[in-house]
């Protein structure tokens, strides 16, 4: 591909995304409206919130490494996007591979934590710590999952393993081929998207909303954008190592909103876990199913 | 005629002896410095292997030296350390220390000595000459340790015990060794260990393989380490971070890899097909980057959380070499130059804030990062590349070791290596945000950034770091000829890193889509919406109350509660206990035989001693 082929995707590939993702959020609150018998927010609502947080009279600051933080948190993911094959564009997937893509998706929690930090309010700081406390939860089974897919197909490249996939149809998805890898798949899934049960850090009643306690207008606009981009970058992992990637959009958006719903309806119906718990949560079954889905993969 | 190896010998002896003739110069710092760069200019172009003329014959012996590039690997990372150490100590905090009463002279002697023992020990072309240099590097490190007051003389002395294990353990090998083979040059042990029966090949590894872990710090031999570092005087510190404990490392993977082999290392099997001794290496090597980084994660001494990281880094390195595949065995030796840079950077920025504040303990910092922007600077570049994320070089060398797992299957290896990053993460987060986040104290206001001196050697460092972690390929061509030198194969690789269809790595482009994506976070984040305004650190939500400089609202203590109450009953201590029944047992020991020879029975042993003697002699 031309230089400039690769730029037009580069640019292309996070504009999707963050689309695809404001849609996810309606939906977020869609299927929690329905569930609490409410009409829910209408179609723009999303959008509408991000420009009014954007558009605040009063933005403050605690000094550059807030900022910097906001911008490491959203940058992160416009890069991370550009990772995740979608159809029609790779964008530089195979030159970074799942691997690197995991590592990248970690820097804008590292920018978000640095910023929350400079803040000097221990609810944010609790929040931080209760974080990275559910990333080591979360990822443990992420991990698993990784080494048996790359293991299956052979290969650590998403372009390779999507193709792999739609070479022989719905029989050769991941889910067909590694069922037990896919369910635990799906609840590391839920555990990453940190909707309750494993609301651990954001806990209003407890700590405020932890990380976001000092953020306000374009500071906690960048957050509602990087959530759009971890719900569709999450949601597409998945179904790029399980449902066959992308072989058309109006399929791949299906199955991207299909994989969200899934959390999404159960979160609504729990409370919230103690961090101890989500621990003892994430590294049991998640990560039994895991080694086990491994096994079956290598033998 | 001299050759370069002789020239660079000469040279870092030339160092040591400048370093203790003119130590109370103003400027020794720029002398020594000098030296040390031009040892990095001679190892950089030196033609490999190179040979010096030194050399004696011992016991019908031929002893001598040279270095192939195996150990002109390690070498420029030991230069390249005292040379970042001798910078940082060559002004202010040179300075201070001098006024603290302690002795610069010897400081920077120490460090010489260092760097001359170690260049003897990756020079050694035989048995006898590895020893001689290992014997030299472990009581020049204990000299080094001991740099910096009581304190570090107490953790330092703790080490000498187990410095002349690791000793007598490695002597013990080398006269098994020529026992076994009639030999003790590395070309000829290369082509006839190999040939050893399995008992005999056991036991030579398990006593050169004790004496080596000892100095590496591997599991359970690793309780000296993360105190004999911590207490030591800061650039002495950095240096010994950076690379001493690297030389049982290099020893280890000298055994393992060119003497043993991989191979027939694996034909020592503990239960057949199923596990052998380099599955029991690569598992010490596992739980050596788990358990050490978790006990990191408990500390409230700046210095000690990244002595102990440091403990379990050198894990990486090992499970990469045993790996022994092209990438794993790149990634484990490319590890121990990366760690090498960030490792220094954040000693010597946690030494930076020592310098400045007096204190490293985390529970009573927070909020410099408006006072010393520079040194946080360093820091956050350095606990990216400890945790081994990109775009620092950390994370290239950690990819290097995963895919390796990857592509060998090894599913648990590949688990336990990330849980040991997630746990890395998690504690240089409590490092930067107890230090630099945060609450400002009100003792703290009137702290200024480091001085140049001390700020230039850690941004160099990090520096460093950061540009090999763009272009890989920079280091990896160093990697490559120490992979050549050890019979390993080599890896292919590209300025940025790997190529290959099954999932490669570029990081010039990851790296430049990184910053891509921050260039449009700041045009979003500065672009739209109204300029933010700037508010003072005790303007924030506190719940309804007003807050004031002498409220402690700093978040610092036991930052990690949530995890804590489910693996917090798994800290109990066992490797400390089981030093603790060593001592007894050997106090007891010494006791008992001290009682029977001394006091109890004298006529007793006299008379079984003169009696045995006197058997051996008939018999002869």
């Amino acid at each position: 591909m031309s230089f400039a082929g690769i730029l037009i995707e580069l640019t292309l590939m996070p504009l999707v995304a963050f689309t695809i993702g404001l849609f996810m959020v309606l939906m977020m609150r869609k299927i929690a409206a329905k569930i609490q018998r409410r009409v829910g927010p209408p179609l723009l609502q999303p959008l509408y919130d991000i420009i009014k947080l954007y558009s605040k009279q009063t933005q403050t600051s605690h000094g550059l490494l807030h900022d910097i933080g906001i911008v490491m948190a959203v940058g992160g993911y416009i890069a991370a996007e550009t990772m995740v094959p979608v159809p029609g564009m790779h964008g530089i997937a195979d030159k970074a591979g799942l691997l690197t893509l995991a590592y990248v998706t970690m820097i804008p929690s590292l920018g978000l934590a640095l910023g929350v930090g400079q803040c000097a309010n221990p609810n944010g700081s609790i929040g931080i710590s209760r974080a990275l406390t559910a990333m080591l939860a979360y990822d443990v089974p992420f991990v698993i999952i990784i080494f048996g897919t790359a293991w299956f197909y052979g290969s650590n490249n998403l372009v390779e393993v999507v193709a792999a996939q739609q070479a022989g149809g719905i029989a050769t998805w991941g889910v067909m081929q590694m069922p037990i890898l896919a369910i635990a798949g799906l609840f590391s899934l839920y555990a990453m998207l940190g909707k309750q049960p494993f609301e651990i850090y954001v806990a209003p009643a407890e700590i405020a909303t932890g990380p976001m306690v000092e953020m306000g207008g374009k500071f906690l606009g960048g957050l509602f954008v990087m959530q759009c981009f971890q719900l569709f970058t999450a949601s597409a992992i998945y179904v790029s190592l399980f449902l066959g990637g992308g072989e058309n959009w109006p399929f791949f958006i299906a199955k991207l909103f299909f994989i969200i719903a899934i959390p999404m309806s159960l979160a609504f119906l729990f409370p919230r876990y103690r961090t101890e718990d989500v621990l003892a949560a994430v590294w049991r079954w998640p990560v039994i199913l895991g080694l086990a889905g491994v096994w079956l993969v290598m033998h | 005629m001299t050759t370069p190896l002789d020239l660079l010998l000469f040279t870092a002896a030339a160092t040591v002896a400048g370093a203790f003739a003119l130590g109370r110069w103003r400027d020794i710092a720029w002398l020594t410095g000098a030296f040390y760069i031009a040892q990095l200019i001679q190892l950089t172009g030196l033609d490999l292997p190179s040979a010096s003329h030194a050399g004696f014959t011992l016991f019908g012996q031929l002893v001598g030296w040279q270095m192939d590039g195996f150990g002109r690997f390690f070498a420029i990372i030991t230069v390249g350390a005292a040379a970042a150490a001798t910078a940082y100590m060559g002004g202010e905090w040179g300075e201070r220390y001098r006024q603290a009463g302690h002795s610069l002279v010897w400081l920077h002697g120490a460090l010489a000595i260092n760097v001359l023992a170690m260049l003897l020990l990756l020079a050694g072309n035989d048995l006898i000459a590895l020893f001689i240099g290992w014997e030299l590097t472990s009581w020049a490190s204990f000299l080094l340790m001991a740099q910096g007051g009581e304190r570090a003389l107490r953790a330092a002395l703790r080490y000498v015990p187990y410095a002349m294990g690791a000793a007598m353990a490695v002597l013990g090998g080398i006269v098994l060794t020529h026992a076994f083979t009639g030999t003790l040059q590395f070309t000829e042990l290369a082509q006839r260990v190999p040939q050893l029966e399995n008992w005999q090949l056991a036991l030579m590894v398990t006593l050169f393989g004790v004496g080596f872990s000892i100095k590496m710090g591997l599991l359970p031999f690793h309780l000296w380490q993360a105190p004999a570092y911590a207490e030591a005087a800061g650039a002495g510190t950095s240096f010994l971070g950076a690379i001493s404990a690297r030389m049982g490392l290099f020893a280890l993977a000298l055994l393992l890899v060119k003497f043993v082999s991989l191979t027939r290392l694996a034909d020592l099997e503990f239960v057949s097909g199923l596990f052998d001794a380099r599955d029991l290496i690569a598992w010490v090597a596992a739980f050596t980057i788990v358990l050490p980084t978790f006990t990191a994660l408990k500390q409230n001494d700046a210095r000690y959380l990244l002595a102990w990281h440091g403990i379990g880094q050198g894990g990486y390195m090992l499970l990469g070499i045993v790996i022994g595949d092209a990438t794993g065995s790149a990634g484990g030796l490319l590890h121990v130059f990366n760690y090498a840079t960030y490792q220094a950077a954040l000693v010597l920025s946690v030494f930076a804030v020592l310098h400045r504040t007096g204190t490293a303990d985390l529970n009573s910092l927070g909020g410099l990062v408006t006072r010393m922007p520079l040194t946080f600077l360093v820091m956050l570049m350095g606990i990216i590349g400890l945790a081994g994320l990109p775009p620092m070089n950390g994370f290239v060398s950690k990819w290097l070791v995963y895919r390796s797992l990857m592509i060998e299957g090894r599913p648990l290896l590949f688990l336990m290596t990330v849980i040991g990053t997630l746990g890395t993460i998690l504690s240089v987060y409590k490092l930067i945000h107890n230090t630099f986040l945060g609450q400002l104290r009100l003792e703290h206001e009137g702290i200024r950034e480091a001085p140049w001196s001390m700020t230039i050697p850690m941004l160099v460092l990090v520096g460093i770091g950061f540009v090999t972690g763009v272009a890989p390929g920079l280091p990896l061509q160093w990697v490559n000829d120490a992979q050549a030198a050890l019979g390993l194969p080599v890896l292919p690789h590209t300025l940025g890193g790997v190529e290959s269809s099954q999932g490669g790595l570029d990081m010039l482009w990851v790296v430049g889509v990184l910053f891509a994506g921050f260039g449009i976070g700041a045009l979003l984040f500065y672009g739209v919406g109204n300029r933010s305004k700037r508010i003072h650190q005790l303007d924030n939500y506190a719940g309804g109350h007003f807050l004031s400089a002498d409220v402690r609202y700093h978040y610092s203590d036991h930052f990690y509660a949530g995890l804590m109450h489910r693996i917090g009953p798994l800290y109990r201590g066992s490797f400390t206990r089981l030093e603790e029944a060593v001592a007894s047992a050997n106090d007891t020991l010494a006791a008992l035989m001290q009682a029977w020879y001394r006091q109890r029975v004298p006529m007793l042993t006299l008379l079984v001693a003169a009696t045995a003697g006197l058997g051996w002699m008939v018999l002869q």
